[in-house]
């Protein structure tokens, strides 16, 4: 196995923790945690093919700056969601959202 | 990738792994908010792994430095260090973690099997090409995203903002 692969495979794992993470927990800021490490899984895989390249060396690196800047931007907005719905409710529970359900 | 690297990627991916699990598990949220800071300064490894310094300077400075304390002030904001019990898993938990394993062996099994028309060994761009390649090539996207971020800085103030009434 090429040391690629194994830092796509290792990408994925993360990915799918977080994936579960996304799917599986209640509380809001646990779920924009868990968005920060699909983030990081996406750009270990960048990272990697942009080393493992043999045309253009070091493109995949220029994204992944691009793409810190949005998580952060994600992340300060996701973070301000949840401290406006915890004074709207007093409660951080995503199953709580539901006023636009038919 | 010599012995020494091998080892290290298995030491740091399983570091990374574990604490990206721990993130997942731990009931209570200030524990998963410092084992995410564990997992990023495994990825940061990774990078460095990975020759790429600059990315990995970056992600010790935006992740680990900003986001983490962002994520760890909202949780003292909101005042539940200890989440409830019944406030751990969703009703579809059990069936989220079946999906997502299927989903993930399928996907290593198209990576392990799959044929890369990759270089055999790691090149390692320079900073200086990275900075060229980004205020050159790639200068719309740069200043798009200084204008995301602006955006989402006015956001985030008016949806903290409490209301007059």
């Amino acid at each position: 196995m090429s040391p690629l692969q194994q830092y796509l495979i290792l990408a994925v794992i993360l990915f799918f923790i977080g994936a579960w993470g996304v799917l599986a927990r209640r509380n809001i800021i646990m779920v924009i945690m868990c968005v920060e490490l699909m983030f990081n899984a996406i750009n270990v895989a960048l990272v990697a093919f942009s080393n493992y390249s043999t045309t253009g060396a070091g493109r995949g690196e220029v994204f992944v700056f691009v793409i810190f800047a949005l998580a952060a931007a994600e992340a300060a907005i996701g973070l301000a969601i949840a401290i406006a719905m915890y004074r709207l409710k007093q409660n951080l529970s995503v199953d709580d959202l539901d006023e636009l359900r038919g | 990738m010599t012995e020494f690297n091998q080892l290290s990627f298995l030491i740091i991916s399983a570091f990374t792994i574990a604490s990206a699990l721990c993130v997942v598990l731990f009931k209570n949220l200030i524990y998963s908010a410092l084992s995410m800071i564990g997992s990023f300064l495994g990825v940061a490894g990774i990078y460095i792994l990975l020759h790429a310094e600059l990315v990995a300077a970056a992600q010790v400075l935006i992740y680990v430095g900003a986001i983490s304390v962002l994520v760890i002030f909202a949780i003292m904001l909101t005042g539940h260090r200890t989440g409830d019990i019944n406030v751990f898993f969703h009703k579809q938990a059990w069936i989220a973690a079946p999906v997502c394993a299927v989903a993930a062996a399928a996907l290593i099994a198209v990576m392990a099997t799959a044929e890369f028309n990759s270089s055999s060994n790691s090149q390692n761009p320079s900073d200086e090409n990275i900075a060229t390649m980004l205020f050159n090539e790639y200068s719309f996207p740069f200043e798009l995203v200084s204008l995301v971020l602006l955006v989402a800085v006015i956001g985030a103030v008016l949806l903290a903002k409490k209301e007059k009434n």
